[in-house]
């Protein structure tokens, strides 16, 4: 959902052309646009952003050539994803001054929730670092990214290429699902060692009369991708099917 | 289509066509000929739900353009900005219920769940508690205090307030239901459980958070009283609410909105009395939303009257 979310809503870091926008008004908008100081820092972010999930990819790949497997990879791109991920924890003060067009509670939404697996999950638990689970969803993450940040930049500069836009509304048929996956699985895999060791847990008496078990908060989680996903998914679909046909038509008039 | 003549007839703008179209397809939905022009837009309402039943008045929005505000029940026909043929947006505002059975039904549960707490109903706790009853004062204490709070809630609902507007969107119901039953049940949880444990300071700390308590409570009582009177019966008037002689009413002179700062004064009380997290984080929500409809209550009250005293806040003396 975390995957499934980042492509869905977010309209951009300051991106131009068609968006995946959720909560935005189609047909007439005016559109102010940020200034050019905040448009060439938008760009510098995402320049970064996708040069930080290209680092992640290529560490990926070293990795499991070095290895020679594709098993706890994890290890090798700890770092990087800690920091860019975390980093786009940005995206949300963007919205919230306004130069990205983007509801911020939208963005926080998926920003936190990945923020969420990566450190109250991933990071936390770490039994769960050798999972497989673990690759399915950064990968699934670092190609949704790159291909993200770029459209941004791109749109930014007003020069977007088809096939990047192409990729940005296609891709995700297959990189949501497994994306999704990827997440649950490891949420899953956390459990036992939740349990077991009480971890993020209160329990009663106390001086606050307050409890908190963090075993149930995970299972609740996992239960709310059930209504989340197929909405994030479909709207994406929807997306899809006007940015796409809407491009097949201008090319028709030129 | 006209049986005979009337005198209206010879006499145009004695009477006016009405043509309601749908705002967003511009469909003709109604007709509606020999309109009064004194007539008011409610009157048009119940003419319009006569052709379409399935939209009663309190669904219906009239608007002269699609995109603009609705019109109000009480204007009249004439004194709207058309000619003798107006044309009206209709929206449909979906499925309304009234304000009175939303509150009284948000309150009645609250009242009802803290109540199978403190009784220890079976399957809350362990089977071992069943309908005991907890050793600590301070828990009878708070129960009395939640009971009133809602009880004096429910009464406010029935013979206090004057809404100025009949209904709400149904779907409101299921959304302010969840937050006050699903935040009853939380706190009473806790307070009622078992392994509850009193306030740090014993009966030092519970004395002051019940004065603080009843104090607010009453002023919350006296403000809402006072709103009252500020609206005769049946009426939809607006005024500046001012300090009467009660001196709980004297709050006027600092706040906009002195009934939800004696409301969040409530609670503080509350969470103090029982020291319990769940009630702290309850408090802090409703002062959060509190301060969103003060400040908004704030805005409309600066905005309709020019001489609206300056040195009032929306909710917090001299802060917010």
């Amino acid at each position: 959902m975390a995957a499934a979310a980042a492509t869905a809503a977010t309209k951009g870091n300051g991106g131009g052309g068609a968006r995946a926008g959720a909560g935005e008004a189609s047909g007439s908008r005016k559109k102010k646009g940020p200034g050019p100081l905040a448009t060439a820092y938008l760009v510098i972010y995402n320049v970064v952003m996708t040069a930080g999930w290209l680092v992640i990819a290529v560490g990926l790949v070293r990795a499991y050539l070095a290895k020679g497997s594709y098993h706890s990879l994890y290890y090798s791109i700890e770092k990087p994803l800690k920091f860019f991920q975390t980093g786009a924890l940005l995206e949300i003060l963007h919205c919230a001054v306004g130069i990205v067009p983007s509801s911020v509670v939208l963005t926080s939404f998926q920003v936190m929730s990945r923020v969420f697996l990566i450190w109250a999950v991933t990071h936390s638990v770490k039994e769960v670092q050798s999972e497989d689970s673990v690759l399915l969803f950064v990968i699934a993450w670092t190609i949704t990214e790159i291909i993200r940040y770029s459209f941004y930049t791109f749109s930014l500069l007003n020069h977007l290429p088809y096939l990047i836009k192409w990729a940005r509304y296609t891709l995700f048929i297959v990189l949501y699902p497994m994306g999704v996956s990827g997440e649950l699985l490891t949420i899953y895999a956390a459990l036992p060692f939740v349990r077991q060791s009480g971890l993020y847990s209160i329990s009663l008496p106390n001086k606050y009369n307050f409890s908190f078990d963090y075993y149930a908060f995970l299972i609740l989680i996992m239960i709310s991708y059930i209504p989340i996903f197929p909405q994030l998914y479909f709207h994406m679909i929807h997306q899809r099917r006007k940015v796409l046909s809407h491009t097949e038509e201008h090319k028709k008039f030129e | 289509m006209h049986e005979g003549r009337s005198v209206r007839q010879w006499l145009p703008e004695a009477s006016w066509l009405v043509e309601i179209l749908d705002a967003k397809t511009r469909e003709k939905l109604c007709f509606l000929d020999k309109v009064e022009p004194q007539a008011t837009i409610a009157e048009i309402k119940n003419l319009f739900t006569k052709s379409h039943p399935q939209w009663y008045p309190a669904r219906q929005s009239l608007r002269l353009d699609p995109k603009g505000k609705s019109l109000k029940d009480e204007d009249v026909l004439q004194k709207l900005p058309v000619g003798t043929t107006a044309t009206l947006y209709f929206r449909d505002l979906g499925a309304q219920i009234s304000w009175v059975t939303v509150f009284l039904t948000e309150y009645a549960g609250p009242l009802f769940i803290y109540l199978l707490f403190y009784f220890r109903v079976p399957f809350i706790y362990g089977h071992k508690y069943d309908f005991t009853s907890s050793r600590h004062t301070v828990v009878h204490l708070a129960c009395i205090c939640h009971s009133f709070h809602y009880i004096k809630r429910l009464l406010e609902t029935l013979f206090v307030h004057r809404f100025s507007h009949g209904t709400m969107p149904l779907r409101n119901i299921f959304k302010n239901c969840t937050y006050y039953w699903g935040f009853a049940a939380w706190m009473a949880y806790y307070i009622n459980h078992p392994l509850y444990t009193p306030p740090t300071y014993g009966a030092q700390q519970v004395k002051l958070a019940l004065a603080i308590f009843v104090i607010c409570q009453l002023g919350n009582f006296s403000i809402h009283m006072a709103l009252r009177d500020l609206r005769p019966a049946g009426s939809k008037t607006r005024k500046i609410p001012y300090p009467t002689k009660n001196p709980f009413t004297w709050l006027f002179l600092l706040v906009s909105c002195p009934n939800y700062t004696y409301e969040v004064g409530s609670w503080i009380g509350f969470a103090i009395m029982t020291q319990c997290l769940p009630v702290a984080l309850f408090s802090l929500v409703g002062f959060t939303q509190m301060t969103i409809w003060a400040k908004g209550k704030h805005r409309s009250y600066l905005k309709e009257f020019r001489d609206y005293p300056p040195l009032r806040m929306p909710i917090i003396p001299f802060l917010l």
